[in-house]
């Protein structure tokens, strides 16, 4: 599925590249897994969010796209540039947190971090202290000392230090609290707010939702489908849940319109209702409930309802 | 200290991979220097000793060429035998095979090659940078050795020519860096630092047979220059000094070995 996203911001220059392309990549390891013919691309200043469960292939496509590893088939181009032959100049504009993130044990921060400024077209350290104050890094004690909250720090310290022009994100919330959650999430609403793109994957589909603007889902190496975070919302059917005082009369669900499922378990009522809800307000008027709750569905439930699998 | 300064000995990957190996060279040239000491403080014991001459030449004939006692209690014979004849080669090579591995497959088996690759530079410069700074660690080691036999050696009558020693040396060292390099590009090849410890490990092992054996056994004499070992410390440097062939042999090897851990680094899939 190939999604093209013509928008074009006011202001802005008209881009013909878009930032990030795929065209029918396809990439098969040898011990199986991989992703198969993706095509995709990402336009600048989008917050693109990658979801899909672990093993499916989201991180098979950030190794392809920082020549980590190689295409079997089909293009990849970051920046109207081969990820290939040109990949230096590529990653010249690339921040990366990794999913599986290793530091150097030996090291500390204030070390490791020097390095990668070094590497990174020795980026001046006064670009690098302001984001070592604002999350509060401990920059002196050997990495093998710090928690897994102060080390993923070391690690959005390397991927946004420079101000990278596009940030390839891994599951960068994965086993951290909520606090150091929250500062993820706000430099990569930063990053947005300046016009950055960001290419953010994750299997918590809150998270993206929360971020992302548009929203992949990938399962077993395919990606089977691509929204706008807006339009899910939109289509998507309203949760109700309604407990009556006795065991409902089941009727009256099915003159209900919009009806995408329901189920009951003794005086429970679960349905999931798009469209206008006032038909079920009017069907429940009579009734004697004792509890009703009626909300938007979560991003896992909008997929659900729209892609109709068995799970996420 | 500041957090407004960055660190200042550490930036490009040849300072920080000089900087991961630092504790462990101490503990090495610590070693290798203890080893040296101890080998001096036995040879005024030795030191032109009839007895000892006696004794040796003993020996069965394949015991002789096996061990290397000939001149056993002069300085370059006693150096030969209980130094290169084995130990401060085979230290040497032990250092820069672990290292070798580490450099390319530890990293990766670590996790830390993802961020390292994501920088703006070529797989071939990560390759170079890491190798010269093997090359400085097997360096380090055997000036260690070369002033402490050199210089401290005449404190225990060990009296040995700078040039033969440098010979020897300079061979221990070449052989050690053709491992630790092949040792890199097994690891850059597969990612596993125990398979390239151990197929490099084998390799110089084998290659230390056939030269020494050679001496010993008929058939084996033709096959000799396949070995390493032969180029470097089979030819007696301590007796017969440099040798330009050979030297050029190691040379040519090592370069080999240098594009071939390149060429396998940059054509690997580093897939987690």
């Amino acid at each position: 599925m190939t999604t093209q996203i013509s928008e074009v911001r006011k202001g802005e220059p008209v881009s013909s590249e878009p930032v990030i392309r795929l065209d029918h990549v396809t990439k098969h390891y040898r011990s199986g897994g991989g992703v198969t013919d993706i095509s995709l691309s990402i336009t600048k200043g989008e917050v693109f969010g990658f979801l899909g469960p672990n093993g499916a292939g989201k991180t098979t496509i950030i190794r392809l796209l920082l020549d980590l590893i190689r295409p079997n088939s089909g293009t990849i181009r970051l920046f109207g540039l081969d990820s290939r032959a040109e990949s230096v100049a590529i990653r010249r504009r690339i921040g990366y947190i990794p999913g599986d993130l290793g530091l150097y044990e030996r090291l500390t921060p204030r070390e490791i971090l020097s390095h990668f400024a070094y590497l990174r077209d020795k980026i001046p350290w006064s670009k690098v202290a302001p984001l070592i104050d604002e999350l509060e890094l401990e920059i002196d004690k050997p990495v093998r000392t710090l928690s897994k909250g102060n080390r993923q720090k070391v690690g959005l310290v390397a991927a946004f230090m420079g101000d990278p022009e596009l940030l390839l994100l891994d599951e960068p919330t994965s086993g951290l609290d909520p606090l150091v959650q929250q500062q993820v999430h706000e430099q990569v609403r930063r990053a947005a707010s300046e016009g950055r793109t960001v290419f953010l994957s994750s299997h918590i589909l809150s998270e993206v939702g929360e971020m992302a603007e548009r929203v992949g889902l990938i399962r077993a190496g395919r990606l089977v489908a691509v929204e706008r975070v807006a339009d899910l919302a939109q289509r998507s059917a309203h949760v109700v849940d309604i407990t009556f005082s006795s065991p409902p009369d089941l009727n009256f669900l099915s003159s209900l319109q919009g009806l995408r499922s329901s189920s009951v378990v003794g005086n429970q009522l679960h349905a999931e209702v798009t469209g206008d809800l006032n038909p079920v307000i009017a069907l429940i008027a009579g009734a004697r409930i004792t509890d009703l709750s009626i909300r938007e569905p979560g991003l896992e439930e909008m997929f659900l309802t729209f892609y109709e699998q068995p799970h996420v | 200290m500041s957090r407004n300064r960055p660190s200042r000995n550490l930036h490009s990957i040849f300072e920080r991979s000089m900087r991961e190996v630092r504790r462990s060279l101490f503990g090495w040239l610590f070693g290798i220097g203890g080893f040296s000491l101890i080998m001096l403080s036995i040879y005024p014991t030795i030191h032109g000793n009839a007895g000892f001459a006696q004794l040796l030449n003993a020996y069965p004939e394949a015991l002789r060429k096996l061990f290397d006692v000939s001149n056993y209690t002069t300085g370059p014979g006693y150096l030969r035998t209980e130094v290169f004849s084995f130990m401060a080669p085979l230290l040497l090579a032990i250092f820069a095979i672990l290292w070798g591995a580490d450099l390319t497959a530890g990293e990766e088996e670590r996790h830390t090659i993802d961020t390292l690759l994501a920088a703006p530079i070529s797989r071939q410069r990560v390759v170079v940078e890491k190798w010269l700074a093997l090359v400085l660690g097997i360096a380090s080691l055997a000036v260690a050795l070369e002033v402490l036999l050199g210089a401290v050696g005449p404190l225990f009558k060990l009296h040995v020519g700078w040039a033969p020693l440098s010979a020897a040396i300079i061979g221990s060292a070449l052989f050690a860096l053709a491992f630790g390099t092949l040792s890199m590009a097994i690891g850059a090849g597969t990612g596993s630092r125990g398979f390239a410890r151990g197929v490099s490990a084998a390799i110089a092992v084998a290659m230390y047979l056939v030269s020494t054996l050679s001496q010993l056994v008929e058939w084996l004499k033709p096959w000799r220059w396949t070995s390493l070992w032969y180029h470097t410390l089979g030819i007696d440097p301590l007796r017969n000094g440099f040798e330009g062939g050979h030297l050029l042999v190691m040379v040519a090897c090592v370069a080999i070995l240098v594009v071939a851990a390149v060429v396998l680094f940059t054509r690997r899939d580093f897939s987690n």
